[in-house]
């Protein structure tokens, strides 16, 4: 095992990712790596718009992954729970893409996967509509936060976002989202 | 009614309500662990400030955030309708809406704000 994490590096920096977490994720996470990525944007002298877009959409996945994963150690209220799932953040061809993943429950996918699909067809004019009507509606308790973020992520992106479910067993799914910038 | 002074943290503004000079202020990021929890206390104050405010005092808003996020677009959405209610009634307030000459996104949003209100005015300040 110990010979092979060089190897491991060597395969992330070809496939041009520049951060990967897996693990639990808190806001600290959050704060600590979201500030790492705007300074090391910042060094390369990244556009302001660029690097707030992919900030933005960081944001928006990995506070998605703290408040959907089905693998979670609750605490008081459920914006502290220590969440589990994926990150990835890189650059290839002069894009940036961002990837997030966790697990979630079957009755998670079949509203995430409608949402996600209704997303798909529409516009950026569409989505700026679709977003200001979600923020206006009071969230559910299901959502907590109106699906959001995912129209905030489909917003920023420059292309469309992708998105799997994997069947784990009967009961969950392994999510997985991809964004450009 | 005191002042409420909040100070900025990596991921939440700093806020700044004075009830003598009536110029508020709203400055940096916000992206909280919970902006329901963080924003309660802004609130309480904001409700009880417009409680007792005259109609004829002059009031001015400053929105400087460099990056908000879509729980905190929420949170700005109530706050606006707030004013923008209080404004019907014959309050006078504004928002002055301050963004870097580089950052698009943060103009894109304050005009989608800015559009969904009727009474309450937007400046846009560019830094």
């Amino acid at each position: 095992m110990i010979d092979s994490y060089y190897k491991f590096q060597q395969h992330l920096e070809r496939e041009g990712i520049m951060f990967s977490f897996v693990g639990p994720v808190s806001h600290n996470v959050v704060e600590g790596v979201g500030t790492v990525l705007r300074n090391k944007m910042e060094l390369e002298e990244v556009s302001m718009n660029v690097s707030l877009k992919v900030f933005s959409i960081f944001i928006e996945q990995i506070q998605n992954v703290i408040r959907y994963s089905a693998d979670r150690i609750p605490q008081d209220n459920f914006e502290s729970d220590i969440s589990f799932g994926m990150l990835i953040v890189g650059e290839k061809n002069k894009q940036y893409f961002l990837i997030g993943g966790n697990r979630v429950t079957s009755e998670q996918k079949e509203r995430l996967n409608d949402f996600l699909d209704k997303l798909a067809t529409m516009n950026k004019d569409e989505l700026k509509q679709f977003y200001k009507e979600r923020r206006k509606a009071q969230p559910d308790e299901h959502s907590k936060g109106a699906g959001l973020g995912f129209i905030e992520m489909a917003r920023k992106s420059s292309e469309p976002i992708k998105y799997n479910f994997e069947k784990i067993d009967n009961e969950s799914y392994y999510f997985t989202i991809e964004t450009v910038v | 009614m005191t002042k409420l002074h909040i100070k900025a943290t990596k991921s939440s503004p700093e806020i700044l309500l004075d009830p003598t000079t009536h110029q508020h202020t709203l400055k940096g990021e916000s992206y909280p662990e919970n902006s329901l929890e963080f924003y309660r206390e802004f609130f309480d104050w904001i409700d009880a400030y417009i409680d007792t405010l005259e109609d004829t005092q002059e009031v001015i808003f400053n929105i400087e955030l460099i990056y908000f996020n879509s729980s905190s677009s929420k949170v700005l959405m109530d706050l606006f309708d707030i004013f923008d209610d209080a404004c019907e009634e014959g309050k006078s307030i504004a928002v002055n809406w301050i963004y870097n000459e580089d950052n698009d996104a943060i103009l894109e949003y304050g005009e989608e704000f800015a559009e969904d209100y009727e009474n309450l005015k937007f400046n846009f300040v560019v830094i």
